[in-house]
């Protein structure tokens, strides 16, 4: 499974004099497995692009392909189902359900998957204990640290089995410890279960570990490099 | 999983909770005390005019609410009533003759109106015998010779000149234009509070209107009484189905139309008091269930993205308003029903003129609650009711969330 961009443009305020172009007839392809950083300044496009890839923003034109389909021409129930069963998202501020508890929180989009409460309680105990959460499973995100929020997220993002992770500045607000074993558990569940990470970043410390860094600048591709891959 | 993520979400701010439920239970038991009040009060009105005159159903020939004729009668025998016997919510069965004579004594005379009815049952039905001020109740046993006895309301034997002991001419129209003349003793004066009762009532027995009247075996009227009032329509109905044409079947309503209109502006007056009440706790209502969906806009937006459908969403805010209305629906209940519980068996005593009134005309001076579970619904019904309206605009907005301001946390994302 692919993700394929084609000619994206996303404008703002097109009706006027000045209209501000986030993302510009954009051409892209990241494939099934790809460990990507998207990199660029604030206020560059980054997030923009990783909504619409996505499918939570519209583009003004042009087209976000999966495997060929335009997930453009789903309608918004569909486009609820392909996110829910395709793509998992990590955001800067965690955005985890503060009622509910680290194991909930992961178990809530299984069961939206329409899995059995079983299935949810073992593969969210699963993921959890695999991003190091194992002694932290009933406890609420306000007893949590940040990092330790962060895994949750993690976890609860892989749960779906999505085959695209979107991350958006997933360590921004992470210490650089934190920040290392985050990197740690998605590199290796990158490796081990073949799942695409697609970050938007300007953290050095996700660039370097990173396989591909697109450098991404006033809505338009600077880069797009493959990096070496570090001893 | 929503109805829990629902419940949870209600303590993340459990002061707002608790008074948002506080607010709709304090309505709920000022509306509930005041309805059970209110309609305590009609009960009990109805009740009393009810054994006063009326009863609560009386059948009539079809013709005699317009003519008032002593032409238009029924049947007095007990085979034609035996249907309305053999309904269980009909307590008492009284036969009655209502016309109209002249009364004459000495060189005195005036229009009245005559009652004929069975004295002892009557006597249990509407407590006549304790309306007596002078002289004593019909008797139960008369001689051959005795002339029939009569009881006149004070007013009348005061503008007669008359005391018990004193006789008393009726003159009038009897049955297909007989005449109808007699002399009557008089065995008690009665008092009635209302004047118009009090200047022309004389009651006599049935035996003796029959007689009177020259209607044989015949009544003016069969009067009924349930054992509740909300026994009434079913009964009138019944006896409607089972009489059909040949008689006509008139409710309380249809009986004293004055006081039929009066409770229904009562009511009225009440109920918009009531709503009012309900549409200052509604705004409140209202500011905390759109606050609780605009406060949580990336929240909500973080589920859709992670694949909750908007159908879900309202959803789960439509449970938690729900749990906050059944919250103080419940509050309301729990301290409500004691009090009413205590009002039904302490009810508030009236003091003054109205009780003087009262005690009077023979009631208890008191305002009785009604513990009608019908009451109890309806109120619940208008909570419900309420929070469906106030929840709306909040779910229409949530609706139309934009994910991507919401994500953002943006003001104006819905």
């Amino acid at each position: 499974m692919s993700i394929k961009l084609e000619q994206l443009c996303k404008t703002y305020n097109v009706d006027t004099d000045f209209p501000v172009h986030a993302v510009n007839h954009l051409d892209l392809e990241i494939k099934q497995g790809e460990f990507v950083a998207v990199m660029g300044p604030s206020g560059s496009g980054k997030t923009t692009l990783l909504n619409m890839l996505g499918g939570i923003d519209t583009p003004t034109s042009g087209k976000v392909l999966i495997d060929d389909n335009n997930i453009l021409e789903l309608h918004d129930k569909q486009l609820i189902a392909f996110r829910r069963d395709n793509i998992g998202f990590i955001f800067q501020d965690y955005s985890l359900l503060p009622v509910l508890t680290a194991l909930e929180n992961v178990e809530f989009v299984m069961q939206l998957q329409g899995h059995s409460e079983e299935e949810c309680r073992k593969r969210a105990t699963d993921l959890l204990i695999r991003v190091g959460l194992a002694e932290h499973l009933h406890k609420r995100p306000a007893k949590l640290s940040g990092g330790q929020q962060q895994r949750v997220a993690v976890a609860r993002a892989l749960a779906p089995s999505p085959k695209f992770v979107m991350a958006d500045e997933p360590t921004a607000n992470l210490d650089a410890k934190s920040t290392a074993e985050l990197l740690d558990i998605m590199q290796q569940l990158n490796e081990q279960e073949g799942t695409t990470f697609i970050f938007s970043t300007h953290d050095p410390r996700v660039i370097s570990r990173a396989k591909r860094v697109i450098v991404f600048e006033d809505g338009l591709k600077k880069e797009d490099t493959i990096q070496a891959e570090s001893p | 999983m929503l109805v829990k993520l629902a419940w949870r979400n209600l303590w993340r701010q459990k002061r707002r909770t608790i008074l948002t439920a506080s607010a709709l239970a304090l309505a709920l038991i000022l509306s509930l005390v005041m309805r059970c009040i209110q309609e305590g009060s009609y009960s009990a009105n109805i009740e009393n005019i009810a054994r006063l005159s009326t009863g609560l159903i009386q059948l009539q020939h079809p013709e005699f609410k317009d003519s008032q004729s002593i032409d238009d009668l029924l049947s007095a025998d007990p085979e034609f009533i035996d249907f309305a016997r053999e309904l269980s919510t009909v307590e008492t069965i009284l036969p009655r003759i209502e016309s109209f004579a002249l009364a004459a004594s000495g060189d005195k005379s005036k229009g009245i109106l005559v009652f004929g009815i069975d004295p002892l049952p009557e006597d249990i039905y509407s407590s006549l015998s304790k309306k007596v001020i002078s002289g004593s109740y019909f008797s139960e046993r008369q001689n051959k010779g005795d002339k029939p006895q009569v009881l006149i309301a004070e007013g009348l034997a005061r503008q007669l000149g008359l005391q018990p002991g004193d006789e008393l001419v009726l003159y009038g129209q009897g049955y297909r234009g007989q005449t109808a003349a007699g002399l009557f003793t008089i065995q008690g004066i009665l008092h009635f509070p209302m004047p118009q009762l009090n200047n022309q009532l004389v009651y006599m027995s049935l035996q003796s209107a029959q007689y009177l009247y020259s209607t044989g075996d015949l009544v003016t009227s069969w009067v009924l009484h349930t054992d509740s009032l909300a026994d009434v329509e079913q009964a009138a109905s019944a006896l409607k189905q089972y009489y059909q044409q040949g008689v006509n079947v008139r409710d309380w309503l249809d009986l004293s139309p004055d006081l039929a209109q009066q409770i229904l502006m009562d009511r009225t007056s009440g109920l918009i008091l009531m709503y009012l009440l309900y549409g200052i706790v509604g705004f409140g209502l209202f500011a905390t269930l759109l606050m609780m969906t605009l406060e949580r806009q990336r929240e909500f937006a973080v589920m859709l993205a992670t694949g909750l459908l908007r159908s879900k969403l309202l959803k789960l805010i439509c449970i938690e308003s729900a749990f906050i209305g059944l919250l103080g629906i419940i509050i309301g209940l729990l301290i409500a029903f004691p009090i009413l519980i205590w009002l039904l068996f302490n009810p508030i005593t009236l003091t003054g003129e109205t009780a003087q009134l009262m005690l009077e005309m023979g009631y208890d001076p008191i305002i009785p609650v009604l513990l009608d579970p019908q009451l109890f619904i309806n109120q619940i019904v208008v909570v419900l009711g309420l929070l469906v309206l106030c929840l709306i605009y909040p779910l229409l907005r949530l609706y139309k969330i934009d994910l991507v301001s919401a994500l953002k946390g943006g003001a104006h994302a819905a």
